[in-house]
This record gives structure tokens, sequence and C-alpha cells, in this order.
């Protein structure tokens, strides 16, 4: 097959991560020497910005509360909101000393959160302090359920839930022994999951607190998103792509389905097509490939490198998913564009 | 990748350890390190990249109760890991009250972390004059020997000779097998203390030529260095029984050990040597059923065996129920071939270990 990479960018750094804003025009990657790089999601020949986020590196990249922007923290204390057009970094909190993990903002733009060890800290839309809280145990993941309304911190032995219109910061608790580190909401807001220390996932139905076992990973889940419409919540952490069905009564009973080959490499990456039934994977040797929900074979659009740095940190797609940027930890970001992927699969 | 070295450094407030620290920090060795350390500034720390970690253990979520590891730990290591080339080493600095056992069992329990870091050597500072009165009021302070492979006794112009020679004696009674090293202000050279490899299976014959000498010819303070790079995944199938006989094995042990003067130890040292090749089998049936039923209590052991068929020494080792093994160099010709296995644990039987590692011969 023609090469399906559109355009590859090589740094000297290794890439971190990758996220793309709520508009879906800009793609920042989070490198490990500090730097941040900013592609415009909309212009295939553009060359990225480059601009310093951290005295440090980013722990934790992801869109911001502003549909534009991009929110960082990192391990220099800082949170740091990243606008795309001017190229900017802005320092929104310094919490002297300490690593801030995990980072989020509010889909209705009027909340962000970052954590700090066990220290939860939200912010209103004005910049200021709504609360700080101390939670049981560090924080593995928060993020905001897809109105904004709530805040879900996973930790140890479970998730707290904070209502953002609440008076106090007291949270409701689901609870299941364990450590739980990232959190995911289903898009409807019903549910959520956790990926755990223990190579498997734990969900909750909201409603009447059923629960959810996800298990037989071969490694922590650390990538994990709902296809459109929300179909399949898509995984990483095995050797193919794991897809449990959240359509039609939810997962319970069903076998996932797992797209892709089995040759002895894991996916580190997963990026459902925004609206396709598409499933864009990266694994831990630089393999990159879109996998139809269909169950049709996959198509390699990047192919596996020997090198041993190699993992795919960061896969995203822009707003109309006609663009996708995958990153490597050994410093390189490819651009994928549908005509290039076309030309390729024709081609071959 | 190289793994990059994780050293431990556990000890009793006040017995040495910031100054152990600082010592390795500021020496010329052109390193550089990060350093983990539980109370963030409290005192200063130069030219280090220096990172606060409140300690907080967990249970791995597998149904076994000794599989605790360190949460932050895994926290933190994973960060530092994303900066991977800015440092040669990594310091954990633990609370005078930390439990070693969680701390060690992180490097083999975390996928993440053991496929990028690797314990060094666990290194105890212990403070020569109030030593014997921290193994009467704590458990701790024992604890921390028994997991060390490197005992830096330290301020010993603080004691006379003859009470020094009694503090070693209940040093060994705990932890016969870790190398004692004695310092005034921790001043002891950082070869001895760094760069050993202390849980590499390859160092262990390097570091430990006369592991398979018989005890007799053991020198006082030699070393001891344990190996393995991997993670076993024994400790999720293995655990079924534990627990259950644990409390059965109270109140009978003390008779199988002399009454040290300074400390009545509830954890002990046993050497098991044998000159029979062993059985693979049989060895590694008896070990499961050992982890399983005693995993809680063994605190280290590491072994080289004599296997009956095998050309090259097997070498085991293991912290509570997580073991990890390998092949090492071919028996030379003309050496003698001989087993020899170490335990240290809390209420060791000595009696039911001799007689199951004699029935693991072939």
């Amino acid at each position: 097959m023609t090469n399906a990479i559109h355009r590859r960018w090589t740094f000297d750094t290794p890439v971190l991560s990758l996220a793309v804003n709520r508009n879906g025009d800009w793609v920042a990657a989070a490198m490990a020497d500090g730097s941040a790089r900013l592609f415009d999601a909309q212009d295939a020949a553009a060359e990225p910005k480059a601009l310093h986020l951290h005295d440090g590196i980013s722990l934790c990249l992801r869109p911001d509360a502003d549909v534009h922007a991009f929110l960082s923290s990192g391990d220099d204390s800082k949170t740091v909101i990243i606008d795309p057009v001017p190229g900017t970094a802005t320092v929104i909190a310094d919490r002297k000393n300490a690593w801030i993990d995990h980072v989020a903002g509010a889909v209705d733009g009027k909340h962000r959160a970052f954590s700090a060890g066990k220290k939860l800290t939200v912010l209103d839309d004005a910049g200021q302090e709504k609360f700080t809280t101390t939670l049981p145990s560090s924080a593995g993941g928060l993020v905001f359920s897809p109105n904004g309304k709530r805040l879900a911190v996973s930790h140890y032995n479970g998730v707290s839930l904070y209502w953002m219109n609440a008076k106090d910061a007291t949270p409701a608790k689901l609870e299941w022994k364990g450590s739980h580190l990232d959190v995911i909401w289903t898009p409807d807001g019903k549910a959520l999951l956790t990926s755990l220390q223990e190579n498997a996932l734990h969900g909750w139905q909201l409603s009447d607190n059923k629960e959810m076992r996800m298990q037989g990973y071969a490694a922590k889940v650390r990538s994990m998103a709902f296809s459109a419409r929300g179909k399949y919540l898509v995984t990483s952490g095995a050797e193919q792509i794991i897809c449990w069905p959240f359509s039609g009564g939810g997962p319970w009973g069903k076998p996932p389905l797992t797209l892709g080959g089995t040759d002895n490499r894991l996916v580190t990456q997963v990026a459902p097509h925004p609206k396709d039934d598409m499933i864009a994977a990266g694994y831990n040797d630089g393999m990159v490939v879109l996998a139809p929900l269909d169950g049709r074979m996959e198509i390699m659009i990047a192919p596996p490198v020997s090198a041993a740095n190699a993992p795919v940190t960061g896969l995203v797609w822009n707003r109309d998913g006609d663009a996708l940027y995958a990153a490597t930890e050994s410093g390189t970001v490819m651009l994928f564009t549908i005509e290039s992927v076309r030309k390729a699969v024709v081609q071959s | 990748m190289a793994q990059i070295p994780v050293t431990v450094l556990t000890g009793y407030l006040g017995a040495g350890k910031t100054t152990l620290l600082n010592r390795i920090l500021s020496e010329p060795h052109g390193k550089k390190y990060a350093v983990i350390v539980n109370e963030y500034g409290e005192e200063g720390i130069d030219g280090a990249l220096v990172v606060g970690a409140d300690e907080e253990v967990f249970e791995m979520n597998n149904g076994c109760i000794c599989c605790t590891v360190r949460g932050d730990l895994i926290r933190v290591i994973s960060g530092l890991m994303k900066r991977a080339g800015s440092f040669d080493g990594i310091l954990v600095e633990t609370t005078g009250l930390a439990d070693p056992g969680p701390v060690a069992q992180t490097f083999f329990a975390d996928e993440d972390i053991a496929a990028k870091a690797k314990i060094d050597s666990i290194v105890a500072v212990v403070d020569a004059k109030h030593l014997p009165l921290r193994l009467k009021d704590s458990k701790e302070a024992e604890e921390q020997i028994a997991f060390a492979d490197i005992i830096l006794l330290n301020k010993t112009d603080l004691v006379g000779a003859d009470e020094l020679a009694d503090i070693e004696r209940a040093i060994r009674k705990i932890n016969s097998f870790a190398k004692i090293v004695r310092t005034v202000k921790c001043a002891a050279p950082l070869d001895e203390i760094l760069g050993r490899g202390s849980f590499d299976i390859n160092e262990i014959l390097k570091h430990e030529p006369d592991f398979l000498k018989p005890e007799t010819e053991h020198s006082h303070d030699h070393h001891h260095h344990e190996h393995g790079d991997h993670c076993s995944h024994d400790c999720g199938h293995d655990h079924h029984h534990h627990g259950h006989k644990h409390d059965h094995e109270h109140g009978h042990e003390h008779g199988h050990h002399h009454r040290n003067e300074i400390h009545d130890s509830e954890i002990s040292s046993l050497s098991l040597v044998g000159d029979q090749p062993l059985d693979m089998a049989k060895f590694e049936s008896w070990m499961s059923d050992l982890r399983a039923n005693k995993g809680q209590d063994l605190l280290r052991y590491k072994g080289i065996l004599n296997i009956a068929g095998q050309d090259r020494r097997v070498a085991i080792q293991g912290v509570h129920m997580m073991m990890d093994g390998g092949n090492l160099t071919p028996w030379q010709a003309g050496e003698a071939r001989r087993s020899r296995l170490v335990f240290i644990g809390r209420h060791l039987d000595e009696q039911a270990l001799r007689d199951g590692f004699a029935r693991c011969a072939a």
C-alpha cells in the first residue's frame, strides 16, 4: 500500500499526548520538553505553532470549557489555558510544589476543575475558585458530564460525583474496591465507567446503581471513547480494539465487538470517527489502523515501527472527521486526510 | 529501554535519611536524580528534581490481602517516566513509619512501572544509639531492617564498641543477609549504596560470590542481594488459601530462636542449604503453597538452586507472594553444585521450612 500519511512532522522530543478543542478546528500536542505544538486542523498545509507550556511536562491535556481553547496541567504546579489563535498559554492557577495531575473543562463553558493528588479544585466561569476539597485519595481522573452539570472524579475505591450548582461540595459516591484511573460518561450522561489498575473496567448506571464489569484486558485501559451516536465504548488495552455495545439495553451479558488483528501488539490509543462507524486505533509499535465497526477488514494507515519508543501516544480527529492526527513517543506527528487514505487504498 | 534504578531509603525519623539523601545528591558523581519525598520542603535538597508524594497504600483488587502497593509511587513514577532521559536514577525517601513491603511490591505489581523502573536496593538507615529503643516500641523499625538489602548503621560514634556489637547482633537476628555498613553522619562510599543491582538476577553472584558457600565460610557482613526484573502474576492465582493458616502459627515460634538481649524479634532469617539436586516441579509446588499460605509473613526470600537435569543455576526471589525467577550462568566443571534458599519472615517455622525444602530433592 502506498503511503496513507499526508504529512509527517518529526520533533526531537517525545509527544506525550494530543487533544482536539471542542470546535474541532485545532489539535494540540504536549511534548516531553514542556512545549506544545498547535496544528490548524482545517488547513493541512499549515505549519504547527510552537509555544512554551510548562517548566516540566504536561500531565494532562484536554479540550477547554471554551470551545476554542485547551487546558493543560503540569508537574510545574500550573494549570494553563492554551488559546490557539494567538498561540498563547495563560496560567490560571498555580499550586506551589504540587503536581497538577488532572484537568477538565465543562461542555457548558461554566466550570473548570483540576486535581493535585487528593486536592480537587473547581473554578467558575470567571476563573474564581468555586471550591477546593480533599478527596478520599488521589484522583485517578476527572471529567464533567456531557451537559456540564456534574463532575465525576475517580479515586481509590470508587468515584465521587459533584453537582456544579450545589451549595456545598458534598459528593455522591459510587463504590467499587480498587484503584480507579480514567473515568468516562456515556454520551447520554446516564452511566459512567472507570478503568482500573487491574486491567479491567467498572461502570455504574446512575438511575439504579446497576454495575458493569468488563475484564480480560492485557494492560490498563488508558484510552477509551464512545463511537458515533454512543453505540460502542471503544477501548485500548488489548491486542484488538475492544468495543462494548451500549445501544439496545446496554452492555450487560453481551460480548464485546473486537476489531483488528491479534499480532502480539497492544492498542494504546483509540479515536472513534466523530460521524461514521469507523474507529482509528494506534498501537504500541507505532501502527495506526482504521477499522470499520461493521466488521470489514481494517486498513493499516501507518506501518509498525521497530524502535522501542514507537508507541502511539495520541490520536484525534478534527470536527468533520476528514483529518486524523496521530502522535508517537518517538516524536512524530502524522496527519492523515480522507484523500490521502483513499488514494492509498485505491492504489493498493 | 534500560529500566531506571530506584533506591528506596527507609529508616526511623532522625536516623539520618535526609543526611544520606543530601550526601548522595551533593557528591560529584555527575548523575542526576529525581527524589520522591514524603514531606515536601522539610529540608532543602539542592540540585535535584524533588517531588512530594503522600503515602497511599492500596490493595490490588485480586483478592490477595498482601498485594498492597503504593498508589502515590505509581502516580509519581509514571509522571517522572514521561521525562525519562532527564535523570539517571530515582531515590524514594519513605516516612519513618512506612512499611517497605508495598513499596517493593509496586515494582512487581504495576506493569507500566515494572517496564520502566526497577528497585536497585532497599537501604535502611539505622540509628545505632536509638535502635534498641526503636525495636522495642515499634514494629516498623524491625520491618525496615527485614526488608533491607543494605543497612546503614549510622551514628556509630555515639555508642561503645560492645554496644555496637550487640546492635549488629540484633540486626542479624532479623536479617542475616543484608550488607551492614557502619557510618558516622551517613558517610559511606556511594558505591556501597548505589548501583548494587540488589534485585537484578544477573548481579546476584557478582555481588555475592559466596552465596553458595557453606554457612561457616560466610564473612560476617556478607551481602544480601536479590534479583529478578518482571512482575510475577502468581499473586493473583495462588492466594486461595491465604490467611487461613496464619493464625495457627502464632505463639509457638519463639522457641526456635535464641532470645536476643536487645530485642525479642518476631522476624528472623533462615538459610536452607542442600547438596541434593532439586526437583523443579516439587520445588515450584512447595513454594507456591508456601506463598499462598504464608505469603503475608514471608517478607523477602531468594535462592540459587541446583535443579536436577539443568546445567544452569536457577535463581528465585520474592517479596510476600510475588515471586520471580530465571536462569543464571552455567555451573562450572568441578564446582560443587548446591542450592541455597534464604528467608526473612515473621514467625518462620524453621522445622517446617527445612522439611519442606528437604522434600524437594529429586
